[in-house]
């Protein structure tokens, strides 16, 4: 016999999953550390990566002056400054970064805490089924 | 007052039906809007221009998530561009490489702004996108939105420059790229344009946000007067010419289009409004309680009883 209770749980439980879902099982699966530190990593790379593409643009950009003038002094101020640039920028971006995984993992960590309160629920409903007998809850 | 509130909840039941078929048919139109406005403004390969070709990807993007769209529309705007110059293309493909791994890294979900704000910049329209990004996103809609204008620049610059980009035979390379990052970095109308929807879109979301009586209304009417105010700066400051005829209807229409996004997303009653106080362990609570405006949808059925009348005068 159907379980109209046990539906309506299961079925939001279903609903949680899909909309909720995406958010916070990949990023439960890490230890708090461990999934900032995995994404800082990343934006690590990204940042150095674009800062090169960056620099060959402004390289490109400077090169006739460079050319014109072929002061080494000139050329290693414009390195430091690039230089400055980067580790400020890399810093502001991981700070940046740190914060979004911060709250994501929080978000995350909410919203399994509700997935699984809606869980254990659903077990007692099992429980007190298999208590009564066959034919769900009795009124 | 009624009437529109009944429209809004067939409107939405009907959406709640057919959401299946209507989010696809409004990735199939965004998508081939956007492929059409690039390919009639810098539709310079001709393989791509064929409708043929983008009305076909823009079926497959009904499927795709907007990431994946706004990908497309780059690879498109840089096929067309790299048959007028290889260095202009270089040049957008860097930024845009740096803009989809720093900010898109995130995965923030707003990249249909990457794409509604070129298509509303071409329908003379951009001043919706502050308010309805305002209304709807939060403050890193700004990253998107001002990197969709500066898309929409540079089809301009390359539309306006497309022969001067072809034939600089006579330039040698470095003086090509000094050239090209030079008239993108110093095109004053569009420097204002970000200026504007930067702050526009600030003010909306923080006026939006605020715990007062009609902040959506107040925030699209500041969101509004504050582009206008940018825009007119810019024009005294930087002698942008913004055409006023233009700029002022596009002003209304973006209000009308953001009241109307109020009034299906966010319609409630302040003359209803609730305030109550309690407390628990660890904290004392103040809330503010407005109702929504709801209606339920009329169901009207019709029973025709004169069938039996009949059959029984048969009888």
């Amino acid at each position: 016999m159907l379980n109209e209770d046990r539906i309506k749980l299961m079925t939001s439980i279903g609903m949680f999953e899909k909309r909720e879902g995406q958010k916070i099982f990949p990023v439960y699966r890490f230890f708090k550390s461990d999934y900032i530190g995995r994404h800082m990593l990343r934006s690590f790379l990204g940042y150095t990566f674009c800062w090169l593409l960056g620099t060959a643009l402004a390289v490109l950009y400077k090169a006739e002056d460079f050319l014109s003038s072929l002061n080494f002094n000139d050329i290693a101020g414009c390195g430091r400054m690039y230089l400055g640039a980067y580790l400020m920028g890399l810093a502001a971006y991981l700070l940046i970064t740190y914060v979004v995984y911060w709250r994501r993992y929080e978000y995350a960590s909410r919203g399994m805490k509700v997935y699984v309160a809606k869980l254990k629920r659903l077990e007692k409903r099992y429980e007190m089924q298999s208590k009564n007998g066959q034919g769900g809850r009795k009124a | 007052m009624m009437a529109l509130l009944e429209f809004r909840e067939k409107l939405r039941s009907f959406y709640g039906k057919y959401d299946a078929v209507l989010v696809p048919i409004i990735k199939f139109v965004v998508s081939a809007a956007s492929f059409w406005m690039l390919n009639s403004n810098v539709g310079y390969m001709e393989k791509l221009k064929n409708p043929a070709v983008w009305l076909m990807l823009s079926a497959v993007c009904s499927f795709l998530p907007y990431g994946v769209i706004s990908f497309l529309a780059g690879a498109i705007l840089i096929g067309h561009i790299s048959s007028v110059s290889l260095e202009m293309a270089l040049i957008l493909t860097v930024f845009l490489v740096m803009v989809a791994v720093l900010y898109y890294g995130f995965q923030p979900g707003d990249s249909y702004l990457l794409l509604l704000t070129p298509l509303f910049f071409q329908f003379r329209i951009p001043y919706v996108i502050p308010l309805l990004a305002g209304l709807s996103g939060g403050l890193a809609s700004v990253v998107p939105a001002s990197f969709g204008v500066f898309i929409y620049y540079i089809i301009q610059y390359v539309k306006q420059n497309a022969g001067v980009l072809t034939n600089d035979a006579g330039l040698d390379i470095t003086q090509k790229y000094v050239q090209i990052i030079n008239n993108m970095i110093n095109n004053n109308l569009m420097l204002v344009m970000i200026a504007a929807f930067i702050i526009g879109i600030l003010t909306v979301y923080l006026i939006r946000t605020l715990s007062v009586d009609y902040a959506w209304h107040m925030a699209i009417v500041a969101g509004a007067l504050v582009q206008l105010v940018v825009i007119f700066v810019g024009d005294f400051l930087f002698d942008v010419s913004v055409p006023m005829v233009e700029l002022l209807i596009g002003v209304i229409i973006a209000m009308l289009v953001a009241a109307v996004y109020n009034f299906f997303i966010f319609a409630v009653d302040y003359s209803r409004t609730e305030y109550i106080q309690f407390e628990d362990d660890d904290y004392c609570y103040y809330v503010k309680a407005v109702p929504k405006i709801t209606v339920s949808a009329p169901d009207v059925k019709v029973q025709k009883i004169n069938s039996t009348r009949s059959r029984r005068r048969e009888l």
